[in-house]
């Protein structure tokens, strides 16, 4: 998984850090920390992998981008085919 | 532009499908019929307004909202409690918002919402299988069954009523839930009455909870609430009551809704329906579209101008009241291609649902994964579920807008 987040979109709601707090996290109120290549796209990465996509989906402003590891593109702009 | 379309959108007789006429609304951007409130429509005006700091949450703004409908009485009952962050502007709003947020989300609590999600399976998993113990599979009242009770329950959960006193929650959350929607055939004193007493000892409850809490903090959102002391402080007894009460009201009838339009929409195209049962993966998505579609909230009804401002040409006084009708916004041909088509694979879809902004809704994350994880599992476990009435009975209410009741039949309930 290859993650970008857009932070001149970002607008802190965090929303991700909610819904995957191992791969996002808030420094402080307003910042955005991110794992931008998180696991390593095995097995066991199932749940994480599914928490990414539940946090990508719930950014308010869509600035995620994600990018699995078969090349398939998550939802997020630019991600969209 | 009929004069009185927003009288027909408060009608009974136009709940089960508002959208036509938001669709004339939409004509207007923002709609004025001279005495009555600023009604915006479309989806950028919404958005700007939403993010706009000239414009208040505080009812003690508004000039005067006698020709508002929707405007709140504000009797008595309204000053038993201090004003909540959704009913208050920064810095007070803030404060506040961030004392909630403290124990409930990043930075300082990453991890709460994200660990309920075993707690919330356990009590789907148990309604279901309620339903399949005691139900009759020729009519369940998904509303009664399901949809009701979980997001009650799961606000016991988080703010940490003990198991054996949720029985009394419920009570006390149908009772306020009545009072938001009422029925036109009831006493209004009687049920008046009743909202009352149940307030009180609603209030007097927690205010009991609050206290032992505080002598012995058990690690809930009640216990931090309580105990709490980080940079802006600690909240009042007043302040804590003020808060649970907020998220209790606010997270539920919500939540309620959701979940209901969700049904009701899947059941309406049971081709998604099938598919959500293969993958339950959608409904991450599904969700995102049933916000955009069919919003459990309708419209903001209490925000007021702290200005003269201009929107869309028009130009509105400062004291005005202002309507925000999300769902109108949602469905606008010059955002969303498509609108009015439900498209669970939508990519853009950037909705109004939970707001945006500063007031953007607080329990969005929790309401996500119960609406996502009550979607799929009803969609796994019901066989066959076809809906009994089309449309089904709506509640009063056209702000918190959804059915009553969502009769449906079943073949049998899976494992």
């Amino acid at each position: 998984m290859r993650l970008v987040v857009d932070l001149n979109r970002c607008q802190g709601y965090a929303q991700c850090a909610f819904l995957a707090p191992e791969v996002f996290a808030m420094h402080g109120e307003e910042s955005l920390l991110y794992d931008p290549n998180p696991g390593t796209d095995g097995e066991a990465d199932a749940e994480l992998r599914e928490n990414v996509t539940r946090a990508v989906a719930a950014c308010p402003v869509r600035a995620i981008l994600l990018e699995l590891a078969d090349g398939r593109a998550g939802d997020g702009p630019g991600g969209a085919s | 532009m009929t004069q009185d379309i927003l009288r027909q959108i408060l009608d009974y007789s136009n709940r089960a499908d508002p959208y036509p006429l938001y669709k004339e609304l939409r004509r207007t951007p923002v709609y004025h019929d001279g005495s009555g409130p600023f009604v915006v429509s479309t989806y950028y005006e919404i958005q700007a307004l939403l993010h706009d700091p000239r414009i208040s949450s505080d009812a003690r703004n508004l000039a005067s909202n006698a020709a508002d409908p929707l405007a709140e009485p504000g009797g008595e009952e309204e000053t038993v409690l201090p004003p909540s962050f959704l009913k208050l502007d920064p810095p007070e709003h803030d404060r506040l918002r961030r004392m909630t947020n403290r124990p409930f989300g990043p930075p300082h609590s990453p991890h709460r919402v994200h660990d309920m999600r075993g707690d919330l399976h356990e009590i789907v998993k148990g309604l279901i299988d309620r339903i399949a113990e005691n139900g009759n599979a020729e009519r369940i009242d998904l509303v009664e069954e399901f949809s009701y009770p979980f997001p009650v329950t799961v606000i016991c959960r988080l703010l940490g009523v003990p198991p054996e006193d949720e029985a009394r929650f419920h009570v006390w959350a149908d009772t306020l839930a009545a009072s938001l929607d009422p029925d036109p055939d009831a006493d209004p004193k009687e049920r008046e009455r009743r909202t009352h007493d149940s307030r009180m000892e609603l209030g007097m409850y927690l205010s009991g909870l609050i206290e032992e809490r505080r002598k012995n903090p058990t690690g809930d959102m009640l216990s931090e609430l309580a105990t709490g002391n980080g940079p802006d402080g600690t909240m009042t007894t007043m302040e804590v009551l003020s808060t649970a009460a907020l998220l209790l009201i606010a997270g539920h009838e919500t939540t309620v809704n959701l979940i209901t339009n969700g049904m009701l929409t899947l059941l309406r195209f049971p081709e998604v329906l099938d598919r959500l049962r293969e993958e339950p993966e959608l409904s991450v998505n599904l969700v995102e579209e049933l916000l955009r579609y069919e919003p459990p909230v309708q419209l903001v009804p209490q925000r007021s101008t702290l200005a003269d401002i201009e929107v869309a040409g028009v130009s509105i006084p400062k004291g005005a009241s202002l309507w925000l009708v999300l769902a109108a916004g949602n469905r606008d041909p010059l955002r969303f291609e498509d609108p009015d088509r439900f498209d669970p694979d939508r990519e853009d879809i950037q909705h109004l649902g939970l707001g945006s902004g500063i007031h953007s809704c607080f329990g969005a994350p929790l309401a996500r994964q119960e609406a996502q994880l009550a979607l799929s599992e009803l969609a796994r476990r019901l066989e066959n579920p076809r809906l009994l009435a089309d449309p089904p009975p709506y509640r009063q209410n056209a702000v918190l807008r959804g059915p009553r009741h969502l009769p449906i039949a079943v073949d049998g309930i899976r494992p």
